[in-house]
């Protein structure tokens, strides 16, 4: 308990930091709804011509409905939760040995097993708080720019999207971290791997039910499917949770083996 | 009853660093010193010792488990590393009790004791301390719990003297109240204040083990006479003294023995000067050499 509490303590002011970017990009998108709305036709030409832009609206019907706009709004939102997901699961582990505060640490009375769960705990802890704040967020701004009703239990599964990749995100930092015998620098490594997944992902396209979707975890919620049948596709659930079970595992046991050297 | 066991403990990085069959043991209430040049495996020996590093073979236990697999163990260690390192934005104070957190015991009382006789300022960031304060942080960290084994690497570098004679006094308060000791060190005259035995260890191998009253008997000095005429070669060669060399009217050497013999020799000659040192452990170690060879 006292870890993780210490974690949540460490961690307070960076997912404080990360809360307030997410909510800032939220809203200013978000006001630019109604705009929008004057001319969705024009907007959609817009980003349908930009391949970039193109691939995150694909399946998506209606971009000046409010749930159209969030979803292309939201692929921005998941590339900085991504991010945020990335540092926190690559560093929760490796900061011990960078800052050399891992010799306090281990030859504490506690197993490494146990210093790993309270600190995936608390990297759990932050990540929600993140979610449940940015949703809050958006909600907000939704009804404030919102037209026309919208369907709730949708936008509720678009925004919870993001609590669902950032645990990927985070797996992959942990594992990372953990093979890395000593990893300097941890924004190199998850900048790094979040944009190649993110620029891989504007070149998949989910029309189809596609393997090669399962390479990029921007790919495994499209928002367009989210929209039409209000529930995420199973095979992608799985994919992730065995990925997670998976990394996790993996790097439980690599950690407990690990040598922890001397300056 | 031995608190520490050592048995055939090899690590090794590579071919150059590392340790290599280390065996020894250290008895309850013992305080035992843990002697070698920079790079021998001392941090090694000790680090595989709390379960941080893995050993190759071989094993090592404390209170006759292994901290690899039993880490409860710990709650009776205070570890106080050579170089410390703690969470740079907490407050002294904050540190402490995160530490003490972890001996589900009060020991409050027990920080102020140590925060006043090591004169540590507890409000203060530890980012703001110097290295010598920081060194101080880790040894209240070592000892709030009060440990029944204290280990130490490298204790004293960073502290002024007023403040290492302070440690020592703690150190043997502890030692009285019951609490073993073993601690690391490259000066061995740092350790010849207060050990019951000391290990000598080389380029990771144990190359001497002794019981300080033993060292204390064969006190080691070093000699260098600087004498008004020619001094023959084999003017010195008595029994007692090593690595003599001599050229023209000065001769050294380091001797080990009844000091009176070597005195007479030496008032014997006209001479221009003297000197008599303690000799470093450099050269104790050559000498062992030289005897093993």
């Amino acid at each position: 308990m006292n870890i993780f509490l210490h974690e949540l303590r460490a961690n307070r002011k960076t997912t404080g930091i990360w809360i307030g970017s997410i909510s800032a990009v939220i809203i200013l998108y978000m006001s630019v709804f109604p705009i929008v709305t004057k001319d969705p036709a024009t907007f959609e030409k817009m980003l349908r011509s930009n391949p970039a832009f193109n691939s995150f609206i694909a399946s998506i019907s209606n971009i000046g409905s409010i749930l159209g706009f969030y979803s292309f709004v939201f692929s921005f939102i998941l590339l900085l939760g991504a991010i945020q997901a990335m540092n926190l699961g690559a560093s929760i582990l490796s900061k011990e040995i960078r800052d050399k505060t891992a010799d306090f640490l281990l030859t504490k009375p506690v197993s490494r097993v146990k210093i790993m769960t309270s600190k995936l705990l608390a990297s759990l802890v932050l990540l929600l708080a993140t979610n449940i704040a940015c949703y809050a967020v958006a909600l907000i701004m939704a009804f404030a720019v919102k037209t026309n009703d919208f369907d709730e239990k949708i936008f509720f599964l678009i925004t919870a999207t993001l609590f669902l990749v950032q645990l990927i995100f985070c797996a992959l930092g942990v594992i990372i971290s953990v093979i890395i015998q000593k990893l300097r620098s941890v924004l190199p490594i998850s900048l790094g791997s979040v944009f190649a997944f993110f620029f891989i992902s504007m070149f998949i396209s989910t029309d189809k039910d596609d393997l090669i979707r399962f390479i990029s975890p921007f790919k495994y919620f499209d928002t367009g499917y989210i929209i039409n049948h209000s529930s995420y596709e199973i095979q992608y659930l799985i994919a992730e949770a065995v990925f997670i079970i998976l990394a996790v595992a993996a790097s439980y046991i690599i950690y407990s083996k690990k040598d922890i050297h001397a300056v | 009853m031995n608190v520490i066991e050592i048995k055939n403990l090899t690590k090794n990085y590579g071919k150059s660093r590392g340790i290599e069959d280390i065996s020894f043991n250290v008895e309850d209430r013992e305080v035992f010193g843990f002697i070698g040049p920079n790079g021998a495996g001392k941090s090694t020996t000790i680090r595989t010792l709390l379960g941080l590093i893995y050993p190759a073979s071989g094993a090592a236990t404390i209170f006759g488990k292994s901290c690899i697999d039993n880490p409860e163990i710990r709650k009776d260690i205070g570890y106080l590393p050579s170089e410390v390192f703690y969470y740079d934005k907490m407050r002294v104070i904050d540190l402490l009790k995160y530490s003490a957190s972890f001996y589900n015991k009060d020991c409050t009382k027990r920080i102020n004791e140590l925060a006043e006789i090591m004169d540590l300022n507890l409000k203060k960031r530890i980012d703001d301390l110097s290295f010598g304060n920081k060194k101080k942080v880790g040894i209240v960290q070592g000892l709030l719990h009060e440990p029944k084994l204290i280990i130490l690497d490298e204790p004293t570098s960073g502290l002024d003297p007023l403040m290492q004679q302070r440690f020592f006094e703690l150190l043997v308060q502890e030692n009285n109240k019951g609490a073993t000791i073993f601690f690391s060190s490259h000066i061995l005259s740092e350790v010849q204040k207060m050990c019951h035995r000391v290990a000598f260890i080389k380029e990771g191998k144990i190359i001497k083990l002794e019981k300080m009253s033993t060292l204390k008997e064969s006190a080691y000095k070093k000699v260098k006479v600087e004498a008004k005429n020619h001094i023959e070669k084999d003017y010195f060669k008595m029994s007692g003294v090593n690595n003599l060399e001599v050229n023209g009217n000065i001769a050294n050497f380091i001797f080990n023995g009844n000091i009176n013999s070597v005195m007479k020799k030496i008032t014997d000659l006209e001479l221009y000067n003297v000197w008599v040192d303690d000799p470093d452990l450099e050269e104790i170690f050559l000498h062992y050499y030289a005897k093993e060879d």
